[in-house]
């Protein structure tokens, strides 16, 4: 490999004031099994990460003690308070759709909205949303009747709809064919840009995981460990053609290497 | 728990079919059946007593309906399983709530209701008498008690059904326990339950009918007993058709009331809802699309 690998040495950085997440010795255990043991990164504002890892190396649970879903050991901030339950400023997204197929794809964008008590007054903004993804003439349809790629795309604009500054997304395209995850992923790198949130993105895909992020903390499986971090400093706005930069391809290997060496 | 109607239904392919034909189908099967019947009762191949002609029963039923017999006795039956079937699924339900929230509720109280399930209800039935008296309680009861265990099982089984991400996202936007239970776990369990209820519906008629036969001074049971004791074979089975007639309504009401409850079952109920939210909503629409 090159001389200068774009890696970094991984300490928690000291400077918090411009950092988003910062987790310090983080672990989880469920009974005996340690899934994330002694994990610590941070995340400064803004920034786009992703979580990669092979499948079972604690990426999901990681995020989820994030979003203050789950109980964990060690400490997390998120804009400098300890996470202590979920917050109105991190929103999720998960590789299933979870969409509710009693409501309308407008029903679901509404949903945050309504669960905080104003429906009504947000139809529009949600509308808006759902032109924003891709969906116009689609607002009213029900989820039975919108293929996989549309359900994630409503997914999406609810996403959007809870107004969150940190978005944590679990594989959120990892369900969908290859095209269509493409095609995703740049509107995602779009709406990142637009909205200026800090988003986490946990992948198994080393190309999606450069292609996507700032850095890529890399994982290893059994019990979840950072391996690493690797920087992925590329201009943005990103297309499809950065793929084919040596660049590029230089990152997706210095992933590779740190993925190679800790399995 | 499944509900058998409506699997036959599917497996019929009836549902598939274009409905002219499916009418002309079902009228000639009806007919046919009905010839059958004419044929066996007129060339003596069954005793009249055992299959009277269909011609006799339509008489003994007229005969009833006319007395207003039928109505007064008909009326009596339905409260005891209008009531017994509100009451039990409605018991059903609660507890199946209760256990859905806690779990060792659960456990403690699940044994019980497993024992009640495998216990043949129809053997209560002299003890209630004797508890209740020889009113509609008794019956109201036995109908409940035979009512209650599909709704619970299938009301618990939907609501311990909701998708661990969909919790999470709840959780995530900051949802409060009853937000889930009635925006999630209970929509999402609405089909199981109905299934339930219209297993239910016809558990009722057959409790209304057995409390009936053990003891009773009205009601379209002791009808049936009375004129079987009579050897008037035809009055029975007038009153026999007239309690298949009751259960197909009963059924039918459940079903409609699924129909229309769960909407998002059914892809018709699914695009008149489309449709009519884009009509409505039409002016926003346009509106937005101009600040675009």
């Amino acid at each position: 490999m090159g001389k200068s690998r774009p890696l970094e040495d991984l300490r928690p950085r000291t400077s918090g004031q411009t950092d988003c997440v910062i987790a310090n010795n983080v672990s989880k255990s469920f009974g005996s099994v340690v899934a994330v043991d002694q994990v610590s990164f941070a995340i400064p504002n803004g920034y786009f990460s992703a979580l990669l890892g092979p499948s079972g190396c604690g990426k999901s649970t990681l995020l989820r003690m994030v979003a203050g879903l789950i109980p964990f050991e060690g400490s997390l901030t998120l804009h400098e308070q300890p996470v202590e339950g979920p917050r109105p400023e991190v929103g999720m997204m998960f590789q299933t759709p979870t969409l509710l197929p009693w409501r309308s794809a407008l029903e679901n964008v509404l949903l945050p909205a309504v669960i905080r008590g104003r429906d009504e007054d947000d139809r529009e903004r949600a509308l808006h949303y759902l032109h924003l993804v891709g969906l116009k003439d689609r607002e009213f349809a029900y989820p039975k009747h919108l293929s996989g790629g549309m359900q994630q795309r409503v997914s999406l604009a609810r996403l959007l709809m809870t107004g969150a500054d940190v978005l944590l997304l679990d594989e959120p395209f990892g369900a969908l064919d290859e095209f269509t995850r493409e095609r995703l992923n740049i509107e995602l790198l779009r709406i990142h840009a637009e909205v200026e949130a800090t988003t986490m993105f946990v992948t198994h895909s080393i190309s999606e995981a450069v292609f996507l992020a700032d850095e890529i903390l890399v994982m290893t499986p059994g019990p979840g460990r950072l391996a690493g971090v690797v920087k992925a400093p590329f201009d943005r706005p990103r297309d499809i053609d950065l793929m084919r930069t040596p660049e590029f391809t230089d990152t997706v290997f210095a992933v590779r290497e740190m993925l190679g060496a800790t399995i | 728990m499944t509900d058998p109607i409506a699997t036959l239904e599917i497996e019929s392919g009836a549902s598939t079919r274009r409905w002219p034909i499916r009418v002309v189908v079902h009228l000639l099967t009806f007919a046919a059946v009905l010839a059958v019947w004419v044929v066996a009762s007129n060339q003596g191949w069954v005793s009249e007593r055992i299959l009277p002609p269909p011609a006799e029963v339509l008489e003994s039923w007229w005969n009833l309906a006319s007395k207003g017999i039928l109505a007064d006795h008909l009326g009596v039956t339905l409260w005891e399983v209008f009531a017994g079937f509100v009451i039990g699924a409605a018991g059903g339900f609660i507890i199946a709530v209760v256990a859905s929230f806690w779990a060792d509720f659960r456990s403690v109280v699940w044994p019980y209701m497993v024992a009640l399930q495998v216990t043949p209800r129809v053997a209560i039935a002299p003890l209630l008498f004797i508890w209740l008296g020889f009113g509609a309680l008794p019956k109201i009861v036995l109908a409940a008690t035979i009512c209650f265990f599909p709704v619970l099982i299938n009301s618990l089984t939907g609501l311990m059904l909701v998708d661990e991400e969909a919790d999470q996202l709840f959780r995530s936007l900051g949802a409060t326990r009853s937000q889930r239970f009635f925006r999630l776990a209970l929509p999402g369990a609405l089909p199981v339950i109905f299934a339930g209820l219209k297993t239910s519906i016809s558990l009722a008629l057959i409790g209304a009918i057995v409390g009936e036969f053990v003891s009773a001074q009205e009601g379209l049971g002791l009808l049936i007993q009375r004129f079987s004791f009579q050897l008037n074979t035809s009055a029975a089975y007038a009153v026999l058709l007239t309690l298949t007639v009751i259960g197909l309504v009963l059924y039918g009401l459940m079903e409609l009331a699924d129909r229309w409850i769960v909407y998002w079952n059914r892809d018709d109920r699914l695009h008149h809802r489309t449709e009519h939210a884009a009509s409505k909503h039409a002016a926003a629409l346009i509106r937005i699309s101009k600040n675009q």
